[in-house]
Order: C-alpha cells, then sequence, then structure tokens
C-alpha cells in the first residue's frame, strides 16, 4: 500500500514537475493544422522551411495551395461556413477588407496578449512598418489602415514592394545613369530604344483591366496622387492622376514590341529574355532572374529603389496570414503564425527564396551573401506606400474600371482626361451606393 | 409520372429559381444568401444605365452574329465540297473535327501564342514576307477580329459535319431528276440540297448561336476581354461582375437576361420545327389523299 502511494505520489510528482517545464508548444502536440497558401514562390519557400516547424513543436502542417487569384473565392466561401476547413489563411491584400468587413477574422489581440501563447522574443517592431498597416491591421485611418483605432487581423507574410531592375551592362555601355526620378526614369524609358534597336525601354503591364490599373498606381503614388481624398472624394483625374497616365502611355509606347497586352508574367518574360532593358513592378520576380532555365541575363540585372516623383512611395502588397474566425485549432495556428513571421523563420524563408518581411532579415549578413538584392529592397521598403491604393470592398469594381479606361488610353488613343474624368464620375456613383458620402 | 416530375423539379428547376430569386438581392460572396438585402428590380433596371454592361451587350451581338454566319457559309460550303467520295475523306473527315474535341482553354491558349506580336507564327509570317505586324491582340479592331477567327477555326467543323450528314441523307432520286433534266452544279445547290437541307441548317445554326452567346474561355485566356473592353463578351463580364466586383445579385440578373435571349432562341427552333413538321404532316396526308 505504502509501495503504491509512493509509486502515486512520485508519478504525480514527476507529472507537476514536466508540466512546470513544458514547452508552449506542448498542449498542442500532435494536432495537425490545416492551412491555404497560394502558389507562390514565397509559399514555395515556406514550405520547404515547415518541417522545421513540425520537428520544433510537434505540430503538423497540411498546406492547401491555389492559384493566388483563385485565393478570394474559396475563402470567401470557406470563411462562409460554420466550422471551416483552415485553421490558417494566407489572403492577399485587398481580401482585408472583405474578410475583416465580413468579421470573419480573429482579430489577434486576444493572442498576442495570452502569456501561454505570445513569446516575449517576437520582435514585432521589426516587422516592416508599412506592410502591416497594409496588410495586418484594419480601422484605422480611413478604415483599411492602422492609426488609434486600427487592431491587427493578420501579419504580412509574402510581402511585396516595387523596385526598379535594369540592365548593367547595357547601362555601362552606354555610359546610363540609373534613374532617381520619374524625370529620369521616362526619359531613358524612350532613349533605350534609340541606342538598343529592337530593345524596349521599360517592360511594364498593360493589359485591360488589374494589370494597367496596377502599373498605373506604381506611379501614381510617387507622381504625389491618390484615388480618393481623405473624404473619399475621387481625385484620380487631378494633375497628378493624369501625370501618372501619361508617364504609363510613355512607358508602354517606349517599351518592346506588343506591351501593351503584357500582363504581369509577359512583362517579365521580356525582362527575362533581353528584350526590354527596366522592369519597375513587384520584388516577387527578383528570385527568377539569376535562375539560368527561366532567365537570358543572368548576372547583368542591378537592383535600385522605385524612383520618386514629388515624394517617394513604393507599393505594398502580396500578402498576410489570418486566422479565420471558424477555424478549429486557433491557438495552435497562432503558434504557426507567430513562428513563421519570427526573426528566425523570417531568416530561414529567405534563405529558401522567399520574401522577408522583417527589417533585420533584409540587413542580415548571411541572407545578404545569398541574395545582393535584399540589401537595396531593404531600404526600398522604408519608403513603402501603405496607402497606394484604397482596400475597401468596392475597390474590385473600381480597379475593374480604372483598368479598362487606362488600356482604351493605351490602345484607342481615348484622352487621358476624358477616361479619367469617367472613372472619377463612375467610381462617384460606386462610393454613394456603397454609403461613403452618408455623412458628408 | 409523379417521381419524375419531382425529379425535374428538383434538379431542373431549384437552381434556376435560386438564380431568379439571387437576382432580386444586393448580395455579396461573403454573406450567406439569408443574410441579403431584398433590392426588388433595382439589379435589373440599373444594368441598363451601366455603360459597360451595354458594351458587353454589343460586343456579344456583333460577335455572335460574326462567328455564327460565317461559319455557316464556310461549313456548309465545305460540305457541298466534298461531299463525294474522294479516297481517304474518312481520315479527311476526322482531321477537320479535330479543333472542336480540343479544350477551349487550350484553343486559347493556341492562338494566344499565335497572335503573339513578335514571335507569334502570323506576324512572323507577315514580316518575313516584308508586311507590317499586326497588333492581332492589341487593338479593339482587330482583337474582336482575332477571337472571332478563333472561333471559326474551332466551331465551323461542327456545322460541316452536321450538313455533311445532312447532305448524304438527301432523296437521291431528287438529285438524279435534276440531273437528267441537265441542272448544273450551282442550280442543284441551289433548288435543290440547300432547301431539303433547310430545316437541318436551322437547327445547326440556333445551337451555334446559343453556344456563341455563352463562348469564355477561349476569350478568357486570349484578350481576357481587353483591349478595354472590346471583347468582353457577356459571359466574361457575368464571371467578372461575381468574382472580382462580388455583385452576386447583379451577376444573377445579367445571367438572366442572358438566359432570356437564349430562351426565345430556343422558342424560336421550337417553333420553327412544330411548323415544319405540321407542313410535312399536311404534304403527306395531301398526297395519301390524292
Amino acid at each position: 500500500m505504502t509501495l503504491l502511494k509512493s509509486i502515486a505520489g512520485l508519478s504525480a510528482g514527476m507529472l507537476l514537475a514536466s508540466s512546470a517545464i513544458a514547452g508552449p508548444y506542448d498542449p498542442y502536440k500532435g494536432t495537425t493544422l490545416v492551412v491555404n497558401f497560394p502558389a507562390h514562390p514565397h509559399y514555395d519557400a515556406v514550405k520547404r522551411v515547415l518541417p522545421e516547424f513540425t520537428k520544433e513543436t510537434g505540430i503538423r502542417v497540411e498546406v492547401d495551395q491555389l492559384q493566388y487569384l483563385k485565393m478570394r473565392e474559396k475563402q470567401t466561401l470557406e470563411l462562409t461556413k460554420n466550422k471551416g476547413d483552415y485553421d490558417l489563411l494566407a489572403y492577399v491584400v485587398f481580401s482585408k477588407a472583405d474578410y475583416v468587413y465580413a468579421d470573419q477574422l480573429e482579430n489577434l489581440a486576444k493572442y498576442f496578449m495570452n502569456p501561454k501563447l505570445a513569446d516575449p522574443n517576437y520582435d514585432a517592431d521589426d516587422l516592416i512598418e508599412g506592410y502591416v498597416a497594409n496588410i495586418g491591421v484594419a480601422g484605422g485611418k480611413k478604415g483599411y489602415m492602422s492609426g488609434p483605432t486600427g487592431s491587427l487581423f493578420g501579419v504580412p507574410f509574402g510581402s511585396e514592394t516595387s523596385v526598379l531592375g535594369y540592365r548593367k551592362d547595357i547601362f555601362e555601355k552606354h555610359g546610363l545613369e540609373v534613374p532617381e526620378t520619374y524625370d529620369e526614369l521616362l526619359d531613358l524609358a524612350c532613349k533605350i530604344p534609340e541606342l538598343e534597336p529592337g530593345m524596349g525601354g521599360l517592360a511594364s503591364r498593360a493589359a485591360s483591366g488589374h494589370h494597367a490599373s496596377h502599373a498605373f498606381l506604381l506611379h501614381l503614388a510617387p507622381l504625389g496622387g491618390r484615388i480618393f481624398d481623405d473624404e473619399w472624394n475621387p481625385t484620380v483625374n487631378n494633375a497628378a492622376g493624369v501625370k501618372a497616365a501619361q508617364a504609363l502611355k510613355t512607358i508602354v509606347e517606349c517599351g518592346p514590341e506588343g506591351s501593351k497586352t503584357f500582363g504581369f508574367a509577359e512583362a517579365g518574360a521580356s525582362f527575362l529574355q533581353g528584350t526590354s532593358a527596366m522592369f519597375l513592378d513587384s520584388t516577387v520576380f527578383a528570385g527568377s532572374v539569376n535562375d539560368p532555365s527561366k532567365s537570358k541575363v543572368v548576372g547583368k540585372i542591378g537592383w535600385a529603389p522605385h524612383p520618386m516623383g514629388v515624394r517617394k512611395g513604393s507599393q505594398t502588397g502580396g500578402f498576410g496570414i489570418a486566422i479565420p474566425k471558424n477555424a478549429n485549432n486557433k491557438e495552435a495556428a497562432f503558434l504557426l503564425m507567430q513562428w513563421l513571421t519570427s526573426k528566425k523563420a523570417d531568416k530561414l524563408v529567405a534563405l529558401a527564396g522567399g520574401n522577408p518581411s522583417r527589417y533585420s532579415t533584409h540587413a542580415d549578413a548571411e541572407v545578404n551573401a545569398k541574395f545582393p538584392h535584399m540589401a537595396v529592397f531593404g531600404e526600398a521598403l522604408k519608403d513603402a506606400d501603405p496607402d497606394w491604393r484604397p482596400i475597401i470592398p468596392v475597390w474590385g469594381k473600381i480597379n475593374a474600371d480604372l483598368g479598362t479606361s487606362l488600356s482604351k488610353v493605351l490602345t484607342e488613343d481615348l484622352d487621358i482626361q476624358i477616361a479619367l474624368d469617367g472613372v472619377a464620375e463612375r467610381s462617384k456613383v460606386i462610393m454613394e451606393e456603397a454609403g461613403y458620402y452618408t455623412w458628408q | 409520372m409523379a417521381p419524375a416530375v419531382a425529379v425535374m423539379t428538383v434538379a431542373l428547376l431549384y437552381p434556376i429559381a435560386y438564380m431568379v430569386y439571387a437576382s432580386f438581392l444586393d448580395w455579396n460572396p461573403s454573406q450567406r444568401i439569408g443574410e441579403a438585402t431584398f433590392v426588388g428590380l433595382r439589379n435589373y433596371t440599373s444594368l441598363w444605365s451601366d455603360e459597360s454592361f451595354k458594351e458587353s451587350l454589343q460586343v456579344t451581338l456583333k460577335f455572335a452574329a460574326f462567328v455564327v454566319s460565317l461559319e455557316m457559309v464556310i461549313g456548309v460550303g465545305l460540305a457541298l465540297l466534298l461531299d463525294r467520295n474522294i479516297r481517304g475523306m474518312s481520315v479527311l473527315r476526322t482531321i477537320f473535327i479535330l479543333p472542336m474535341m480540343i479544350a477551349p482553354i487550350v484553343v486559347g491558349l493556341i492562338w494566344r501564342y499565335m497572335y503573339h506580336p513578335t514571335v507569334g507564327v502570323f506576324n512572323k509570317t507577315l514580316n518575313s514576307f516584308g508586311f507590317e505586324s499586326v497588333p492581332w491582340l492589341s487593338d479593339s479592331f482587330w482583337s474582336l477580329t482575332s477571337i472571332i477567327i478563333a472561333d471559326i477555326w474551332q466551331w465551323t467543323p461542327f456545322i460541316f459535319i452536321l450538313s455533311l450528314a445532312a447532305l448524304q441523307s438527301l432523296p437521291k432520286s431528287a438529285l438524279e431528276a435534276a440531273r437528267i433534266d441537265g441542272a448544273s452544279g450551282w442550280q442543284q445547290i441551289i433548288h435543290i440540297k440547300l432547301p431539303l437541307m433547310l430545316p437541318v441548317l436551322i437547327v445547326t445554326c440556333l445551337l451555334r448561336l446559343i453556344d456563341a452567346f455563352k463562348v469564355l474561355e477561349v476569350v478568357l485566356v486570349m484578350t481576357n476581354g481587353g483591349p478595354g473592353l472590346s471583347t468582353e463578351i457577356l459571359s466574361l463580364r457575368i464571371a467578372r461582375t461575381a468574382s472580382e466586383f462580388r455583385e452576386l445579385g447583379v451577376a444573377a440578373a445579367m445571367s438572366n437576361y442572358l438566359l432570356l435571349v437564349l430562351m426565345m432562341l430556343t422558342i424560336a427552333m421550337f417553333v420553327y420545327t412544330k411548323i415544319s413538321e405540321s407542313r410535312a404532316e399536311k404534304l403527306k396526308r395531301a398526297v395519301e389523299e390524292y
């Protein structure tokens, strides 16, 4: 009897002891998380790093990868179910407006407040500010940005900004300077086809719809424009808007042959095939320039920050990760989210070819040794503009209209002012219907 | 009878009723249907002040009119030419219907590469003969022309096959009689073959018309509606309204407009068959009485 008691006492003591030294991941050991990630270079890198997480925590992760433009539809369906299949999902930045507005994402405050879950060494200050404001926070300034009333719904992961890629060999051959301002950029874009017959100046996307709109927005922010003013009145047709559209038109006209219908892939291909001398778009592209199976310009590409107009302002975009309200394993999902966006994993993902979301990773010596462009990207990120496009539920419609109108400017010689006036007028109606002028 | 009716009602009408109901709602995909607000006919009326919808409707009508009439002419013409016993005819026929069997997405991709401004086969050929490149997909006139050409390539075989079948089942006696009476080739075609083929041709034409109104994938891949809205056919507009603009109610209303147009065509087809049947019946009776 005494023996039995002592054994019981001993095992109870051991149990106590083991729970006292239990790690934060222990309660979730053996859990399987289902996550939804896009088919995207960053997330391909993440998949290579995930086994490390399972080894460290005992939490298994099942990845459902989808083409990124298809994610919104699938996720919208998933999020309206009572019990969802996903514990964690990566979302395209403009989905934030829909999901948060429909109350489908977990507010992350209660997780970061929970001492059993929140890692004190997480160092949120190290996360790139523009990305957090653009992708993670909602409810602050203008409703979709950070500010005193904002709160966090997701963490940027696989985020992108815009940088200028250029052909070092061509620039050296003709003694050209890397453009720092828009005037220099536009000047150069049209000079290159004269210096190098058959080569386009800058490969830009321009295809009707999302692509044309995206290319225009890239120029709008640095040239001092915005789609709306602070009262939601469309300002896309003001002088800055016209200048941005003019810049896009110039770039496309001096671009490689066929550039009027380029999407992101075609513009990138033109740069990789060596038929254009510059490329101004997302950083995600940088991973493929030195891949000989895709690129004919290996070792010839230099990178520079997005040129400035009246201000500096590169794009902010890409993905964030969030926990759905209807997830089954929210706490374990938070642990995965925190681990993935920690300093350690951010670096691991960067080394595997992903896009880091932390300043420290951009400055990291090991990462820079492997990807020398990372320092330039880190520099560019300081000017990343979280408000370069509005993230509101009706944006999809305005974006499409803007994109088709600009396509008409590029292909049918529609007058820029008339085109943008039309967009502003129609946007006003859309905004009115959506209730943005209720307080005016 | 009763179970069949029940199955039909549930399987056929329920989805349609659901769509009609949805078209009266202001419904975005983040809401469940119960949370959507009822807006009556607003989705239907507001479409008529939507310039993009009107433009897309115009594009659809233009596209359908061009492809169907050109396909009919080419398809029937080919059938008339090839309605004879040439060696290897069956192989030729199989080759002719190949385009029809290729998945539409692939057709779109093939043509998109052929139309490519620099490496595409069309511009390369033009350039090698010293002509200027044509902006196949980057000019609003040419891009519509380009998708029309691709559609003709894909669907003419359908008309060809049906016309050929019709031609070969024509009563030999009538043709023989005509030949003996000294009718020339053209006369035989115009006065005997075409009139006798007419019932088949009309059904074929309507089937193609219905299909042409719903074409989506090839255009989606080739131009995605651009440049501007010059190739944004209605089904593409509907898809974008639902997924990009997230207005399920408006998309449903558009689909219903499309459904109405298609229904009118179907009814026209039905009425035509009824009329021709009753006419044949009358003729038969007259012959019997005689």
